[in-house]
């Protein structure tokens, strides 16, 4: 598979890292050019540097091929952005975003985002045991 | 409703209660009231709402009033920010205007074309200055 990851932090870095062990051909994408060069020193060449809502800089990314994009940015509203871009204007066919905010699991659905993980809503699920009668 | 309270939404939110309409303006800095009231923009007898919080979230929007809204603006500094802003007023809220700031004019041309009601100050300053200039030669 071809997957594009918005956001270099450290979700992204791990992200990646363990999508290429497992095989995958990824293009990491980071905004602040500090943070870019670290990267390129861990993971090479993957790591390109620029915004990853512009479609003129996604167009370089080769975004065409994409099997999947995942926007994993702090920021809930540049990974909305991103993947809106990459869903209706390159037609990526699975898009996932990071969710900071829990609420907007459900507001990115309505928004055309395939699928929305909240590390939130994960965290109180584990806290929270299943609930038996 | 208006989403960011800079020199331009405090400007919307004073003419508009001026003009007679019932104005929320919201701002995830509180300063930025404070600030406006300074510029001599919202004054005293300012009778719209001033909400602190962040216009894209749902829980802040609805504390706000969104559902009563007839008209939504967004002008934060963040043009990722407004688009999303915008996308939460029209689509979940239903909001019947909604007019969005994008100041990258890429990402107007974007999300113009995805029915997005965009205005670009980018542009259209762009376009207004050349025009002055050329009257004036």
């Amino acid at each position: 598979m071809y997957v594009i990851v918005v956001g270099g932090g450290t979700v992204g870095y791990y992200l990646s890292r363990d999508l290429v062990e497992r095989g995958h051909e990824v293009t990491l994408i980071e905004k602040e050019a500090r943070r870019a060069d670290w990267l390129e020193t861990q993971l090479g060449s993957i790591v390109m540097r620029g915004d990853g809502c512009e479609v003129r800089f996604l167009a370089q990314t080769g975004i065409e091929r994409a099997d999947a994009m995942l926007a994993v940015t702090a920021d809930d509203e540049d990974n909305l952005i991103a993947l809106q871009v990459a869903k209706r204007h390159f037609r990526v066919k699975k898009t996932i975003a990071r969710v900071n905010n829990p609420t907007n699991v459900e507001i990115f659905k309505m928004l055309g985002v395939d699928e929305a993980v909240s590390a939130t809503e994960v965290l109180l699920a584990a806290l929270e045991p299943p609930i038996t009668t | 409703m208006i989403i960011g309270c800079g020199r331009v939404g405090s400007q919307i939110a004073a003419n508009m209660d001026r003009a007679g309409h019932e104005v929320v303006i919201v701002d995830r800095d509180p300063n930025a009231f404070s600030r406006a009231s300074t510029r001599g923009v919202l004054t005293r007898d300012f009778r719209g709402d001033q909400v602190v919080g962040n216009g894209t979230d749902v829980d802040v929007l609805r504390r706000a009033g969104i559902e009563k809204a007839d008209g939504f603006v967004a002008v934060t500094e963040g043009d990722n920010r407004n688009i999303m802003a915008s996308q939460i007023a029209k689509h979940v809220f239903k909001v019947p205007h909604v007019v969005t700031r994008i100041y990258d004019p890429e990402r107007a041309e974007t999300y113009e074309k995805l029915g997005v009601h965009t205005i670009c100050p980018t542009i259209e300053g762009a376009k207004h200055i050349e025009r002055v200039l050329m009257e004036r030669t």
